[in-house]
């Protein structure tokens, strides 16, 4: 972005011009909490500057005039829904699995949970090496089962260079590390059950299924709300998979509102039309935090 | 089986298939999870000649393993300044966290405000509010304060989500201090902060404690804001600077990159798996109840 003298012409096209060309500007605009409410206002200054003038939704036009911002709102739900999908199948199953009781259960708990306990960006780092173009251990031993050709056949992925595959890649790389999350979180609800409440139902006759849908699912879904909740606002917000494995690319084709946004914001030096983008984000986090709340404040009845 | 058998003998049977199954069903996630991470490990400690062998079988060493890669990390790269910045800003953060948090969560927890309950949920949902969201007004804020390219950008920007997390975690806490030990200190004649200082904190340590963990791990566990606001190359921690110093252009040294990453991330990984229960139970322990 341009440095701009305060008072110095508008863009056409923004609020200020409508009433007259006068910049509106005072201070309250500049404090931490008024930017808060106020995403969407544009910095014509560089990052530091507290030159700033308020521009109505400029920032989010020229957002919506971006085709890029389509594709990203659309990746970004495809990789929030399947994600979310895949970790529900992966984690209910484990759960159950971790429910029963057998030896070495808290051995292979410990080891199950570490895609979520890593930091991210170390793990992100050993997925991009696995995922290399020519090296990539996952091509080799689909090559090994003769599953694909050798390096440079038709037919040999590269994971992070192919629209679909990288896409699926950095959804996979998502699953991977929030599965465990999903399983510990349906394990604390399950063991919250009380067991003479499951013999009672059997008792009185309910089949499994019954006694899952009729019993455990209305006992646990306040947490289940809550897990789901809290990984629905980890996988919307988080950068570090796309950024450090494709960074949106190829051609877009993994192009998320977060990337978007960082790059924008930050790489680009335009706070404002950044901040505008990542607050889109705002409407798709909504239905997981009211259903967070409402679950929170039920408890206190 | 369909011989006949004494019952303990079926009973024994029976368990050992069960346990069988159990193991079948839990091998692909056990596979799913760890090898990315044996994976990571061996190719830090592998030659650089040896990962490119693609014609032999790779999960093992064909040539002799070495330490080079943590060498040339110790030795050419900034390492050692970022294993010092993350634990500063670690430290930092911590220390900022328990100073705020503690008496936040003492008085949501005790002092029968109006509202309390609210405020709690209030400043635990901040937690929610993702860093994607907050780091473009935080970017205004560490340049206000001078503070861009210096790795105190992120002990100023790290307390926004351990403070409301850590905050909730010890108001749990404080409410499970009986009251009357508290009403005994008084009636000995301490106030409010003494019995704080004196009483309840000495019996709520172990909260205290995991609050300082979980604002050491969850600030080890940050990539976007080090990515946003510090960009020169001795001030970072070492995630960023792993992910973003040892790659030039096209070129990765994958054997350091990994030696990097795990000499830090597995330390983490472990205190956190340690911590796992209590970090689900900070944010669900609401709904159980």
């Amino acid at each position: 972005m341009t440095q701009a003298a305060p008072g110095g012409p508008p863009p056409p096209g923004s609020i200020s011009v409508a009433i007259g060309g006068r910049v509106r500007e005072t201070s309250w605009w500049r404090t931490p909490t008024a930017r808060r409410y106020l995403f969407g206002y544009t910095l014509l200054a560089s990052v530091g500057s507290p030159v700033a003038r308020f521009v109505g939704i400029e920032n989010f036009k020229s957002a919506l005039e971006n085709a890029v911002f389509y594709t990203a709102v659309r990746n970004t739900l495809v990789f929030t829904i399947g994600a979310g999908i895949l970790k529900g199948v992966l984690g209910t199953t484990l759960a159950f699995l971790l429910l029963q009781p057998f030896k070495g259960r808290k051995v292979v708990r410990a080891l199950l949970v570490i895609p979520f306990t890593l930091p991210i960006a170390v793990s992100v780092l050993g997925w991009k090496w696995m995922f290399d173009s020519q090296f990539s251990v996952i091509n080799w031993a689909l090559s090994r089962l003769s599953l694909i050709g050798g390096y440079g056949s038709p037919d040999w992925p590269v994971w992070l260079g192919q629209p679909a595959l990288a896409l699926f890649s950095v959804m996979f790389v998502n699953v991977w590390r929030g599965f465990p999350f999903s399983a510990i979180v349906l394990l604390a609800g399950l063991t919250s059950v009380p067991p003479e409440v499951l013999d009672a139902a059997k008792v009185d006759g309910a089949s499994f299924l019954q006694r899952f849908r009729k019993v455990i699912v209305p006992m646990i879904a306040p947490i289940l709300f809550i897990g789901s909740a809290f990984d629905t606002v980890f996988t919307l917000s988080d950068l570090s998979i796309v950024y450090l494995l494709t960074n949106g690319g190829p051609d877009g084709a993994t192009e998320i509102l977060p990337t978007l946004a960082y790059n924008t914001g930050i790489r680009g030096g335009a706070l404002g039309r950044g901040a505008a983008i990542s607050l889109f984000l705002f409407p798709l986090l909504l239905p997981a935090i009211v259903l967070l709340l409402r679950t929170l404040r039920r408890r206190q009845y | 089986m369909a011989t006949v058998m004494g019952t303990a003998r079926t009973h024994r049977h029976k368990q050992l298939r069960r346990h069988a199954l159990i193991y079948l069903g839990l091998s692909p996630f056990l596979v799913l999870a760890v090898f990315p991470i044996f994976w990571m490990a061996i190719t830090a400690i592998k030659q650089d000649a040896d990962l490119y062998l693609m014609d032999a079988v790779p999960f093992w060493f064909r040539q002799a393993p070495t330490w080079k890669n943590f060498d040339f990390l110790f030795h050419h790269t900034s390492y050692g300044d970022w294993i010092v910045n993350t634990m500063l800003i670690s430290f930092w953060v911590s220390a900022i966290t328990i100073l705020t948090a503690v008496p936040a969560g003492y008085a949501l927890a005790r002092l029968r405000l109006p509202f309390a309950e609210n405020l709690g949920i209030g400043i635990f949902m901040t937690y929610l509010v993702p860093a994607i969201i907050l780091f473009i007004p935080l970017a205004r804020v560490v340049s206000t304060l001078d503070l861009q390219d210096s790795w105190w950008a992120l002990v100023v920007v790290y307390p926004t989500f351990t403070i409301p997390f850590c905050t909730w975690l010890l108001m749990g806490f404080f409410k499970t201090v009986p009251f009357e030990i508290e009403e005994a200190a008084m009636v000995d004649g301490c106030g409010q902060l003494g019995a704080l200082l004196r009483v309840v904190l000495p019996v709520s340590w172990p909260g205290v404690i995991t609050a300082i963990i979980f604002s050491f791990t969850l600030s080890m566990q940050d990539f976007l804001y080090s990515l946003a606001f510090v960009a020169v190359s001795d001030q970072k921690p070492v995630p960023l600077g792993v992910a973003t110093e040892l790659i030039r252009g096209d070129i990765y040294f994958w054997g350091s990159l990994m030696a990097g990453a795990l000499l830090v991330g597995v330390p983490v990984a472990i205190v956190y798996n340690l911590f796992l229960d209590k970090f689900i139970s900070g944010i669900t322990g609401a709904a159980i109840k």
